[in-house]
């Protein structure tokens, strides 16, 4: 019977993973999930990408809010700043496509510096609001910035060419969006095993403390900023590719909301928990569409019209129901389920 | 000069519906340390309650304000009971999304039950316009004002003179030291909430007597966070006092450098604000031991 994982030297610490045996169950379900187009139609695909590509979103936000201990209401705003960057950089200035993904994850790393700066010498809440401010200014200078934004209207994205094929429809832009995703899980934990990542958790713990043991709040601080809008400006430039068409109003405040609920519910500052939150969030909505439907027309209707109003009515009941009950997020039901099984008939 | 008295008092008059916000933020953040984010959401919740009641033929103006303000403080200990003091003891991040969440339903289920349209809310103080030399306000924007200025001087009172005053000053101090002292924390907390209330319910009213209700009114709250850091996050009066300065702000740049700024030039102000002196104009500086 397996007990705990002991580490017992550096090496185990810094480990990828404690087991050789994750190995192979990650590139299992990896498998699984690269084989879903054989059954899923367009619609599942669709939704299986979106949660794809917030994932990314939501991994960077992770490591902002659930790791660094910084909340942030403003990852709406990277978003938009990412998947603008994406639209302008490919049609005015003729960037090739898959170069512009990784130039708006820089150009939002960049913009988190506007919000990094002055927030080095904030703590909590004054920092959530003053990212809340972000958000809004952002919104505010793509409407009004119209011969660079082309303001209210929005713009029109063009696909992402591979060897000179062009991904528009749903299957090529699902396994992109896999392969991003799973990228991103590499670097994330990669960055977790290291100095940069335990100097997060230090922060994260006790800041004064951290910086008494020698660690530069400053240099960390504005790092995990421009990390997280990094992979945040990278999801935006891929929304934008996946729904070729962006507007200010793809990206409201509640996105920043829904994003935090996904981390709430994954469990803060943990990779998988970032991941679970992300899919059970994005599944709401379709597991209350196909109830309503059952349920007949007249809430079929009014799930038409009030979709919006349901979906946040929806995140909010998920978020105060995960407060209140499992504060650990569904990173904690898996671990208490998997020490149940491990310990099984001794389990309490 | 009379587009700038004018551009100055309609300022002066959106700043204190900004001031008697973020006096809702204040009180319910220096007794218990939290920021309420539904703040907003519970104006636009007793706003549209108090449209349903101002139906009621009879009620007069007067029948309106003592039937709105008990439903606010029932409203404030409510939400204090069910969703806030179950969380005493979380970390500070829980209990502040807590009112985020708390936030989002309340807005959702108001639209699900209203409706999004535009409702035209009476004028039971009358719809004519009273001058004063080259001003003009209307009864609902004088209303505002002078709410909030009587609130306000209660308010200092009330820190000031009164013993449940003293020991909510006391508590945001240091919660175990009053606790020590014999104050009931939890009825401090709940006060607070019902207090937060009052001035959502005060915002929400002078809203709907300038303009028409609609969803939009939950706006507000996150629009008077400006004013509140501004004035300190802990600072009762700070905060009137920023609501009036960000209103000004707000009205003279949309005035005199282009639109599309009024609606940011509080947050770009505050940002500029926070990196000068991060606990705000008032707020009190916290020290921190390891």
């Amino acid at each position: 019977m397996r007990t705990q994982t002991y580490k017992t030297n550096y090496a185990e610490l810094v480990a990828l993973t404690p087991h050789a045996s994750n190995w192979a169950w990650a590139l299992m379900g990896l498998l699984i999930v690269a084989c879903a187009p054989l059954i899923l139609g367009s619609h599942g695909l669709n939704i299986l990408s979106v949660i794809f590509v917030m994932a990314i979103g939501i991994l960077g936000l992770n490591l902002l809010t659930g790791v660094t201990g910084l909340i942030s209401l403003g990852h709406a705003g990277f978003l938009l700043i990412g998947a603008y960057s994406q639209a302008i950089l490919t049609t005015d200035y003729h960037f090739p496509a898959w170069l512009a993904i990784f130039a708006s994850g820089l150009v939002a790393a960049l913009a988190s510096l506007v919000v990094g700066i002055p927030s080095l010498r904030l703590k909590g809440l004054y920092l959530a609001i003053t990212t809340l401010a972000f958000t809004f200014i952002v919104r505010h200078i793509v409407l009004f910035a119209e011969n660079i934004t082309r303001g209210s209207e929005g713009m029109a994205v063009e696909p992402l060419k591979i060897l000179g094929y062009a991904i528009k429809s749903d299957m090529p832009f699902f396994y992109v969006a896999l392969i991003m995703l799973v990228f991103f899980i590499l670097i994330t934990l990669n960055i977790m095993r290291s100095r940069i990542g335990r100097a997060w958790l230090a922060v994260r713990d006790h800041d004064i403390a951290a910086r008494a043991m020698g660690i530069n709040l400053m240099r960390y601080k504005l790092l995990a900023f421009m990390v997280s809008a990094f992979y945040t400006g990278v999801a935006g430039s891929l929304v934008a590719l996946q729904t070729r068409y962006i507007n200010v109003d793809t990206f409201s405040i509640l996105i920043s909301i829904e994003a935090l609920a996904m981390i709430i519910v994954g469990g803060m500052g943990r990779v998988h928990g970032a991941l679970l939150g992300t899919v059970l969030i994005l599944l709401l909505p379709e597991l209350l569409n196909f109830s309503f439907s059952i349920a007949g027309d007249r809430f079929t209707t009014l799930m038409a019209d009030r979709i919006y109003e349901i979906k946040g009515l929806m995140y909010g009941v998920v978020i105060l129901l995960f407060l209140r009950l499992e504060p650990e997020g569904l990173a904690g039901i898996w671990r208490k389920a998997k020490r149940f099984w491990v310990h099984w008939p001794l389990s309490q | 000069m009379n587009y700038f008295l004018n551009l100055l008092m309609s300022g002066l008059v959106i700043g204190s519906l900004y001031g008697l916000i973020s006096m809702g933020f204040a009180i319910v953040y220096r007794a218990t340390g939290m920021v309420n984010f539904a703040v907003g959401e519970t104006m636009m919740l007793i706003a549209y309650i108090s449209y349903n009641l101002a139906q009621f033929p009879g009620l007069g103006f007067a029948g309106l304000l003592l039937t709105t303000i008990p439903i606010s403080v029932l409203l404030g200990l409510l939400i204090e009971r069910i969703f806030i003091r179950p969380m005493l003891g979380e970390p500070m991040f829980s209990r502040v999304m807590v009112t985020i969440g708390l936030a989002v339903v309340i807005r959702s289920a108001v639209i699900l039950i209203w409706g999004v349209e535009p409702k035209a809310y009476p004028r039971p103080l009358g719809d004519e316009v009273i001058k004063f030399g080259e001003l003009a306000l209307y009864p609902g924007q004088i209303f505002s004002l002078v709410v909030m200025a009587l609130l306000c001087l209660m308010m200092w009172a009330f820190f000031r003179h009164s013993r449940v005053g003293i020991a909510m000053r006391a508590t945001s101090n240091n919660e175990t030291t009053a606790l020590l002292m014999g104050i009931n924390v939890k009825r401090i907390s709940a006060i607070s909430w019902a207090l937060s209330s009052v001035f959502a319910a005060f915002a929400g009213l002078s809203f709907c007597l300038m303009f028409s209700l609609e969803p939009e009114i939950s706006q507000m709250g996150l629009r008077g966070f400006p004013a509140s850091i501004l004035g300190g996050l802990d600072s009762v009066i700070g905060g009137a006092f920023g609501g009036l300065v960000i209103g000004v702000a707000e009205n003279m740049a949309g005035g005199y450098l282009g639109r599309g700024l009024k609606e940011i030039a509080g947050f770009v102000l505050i940002i500029v604000v926070l990196m000068v002196k991060p606990y705000g104009l008032f707020g009190q500086r916290e020290i921190e031991r390891v």
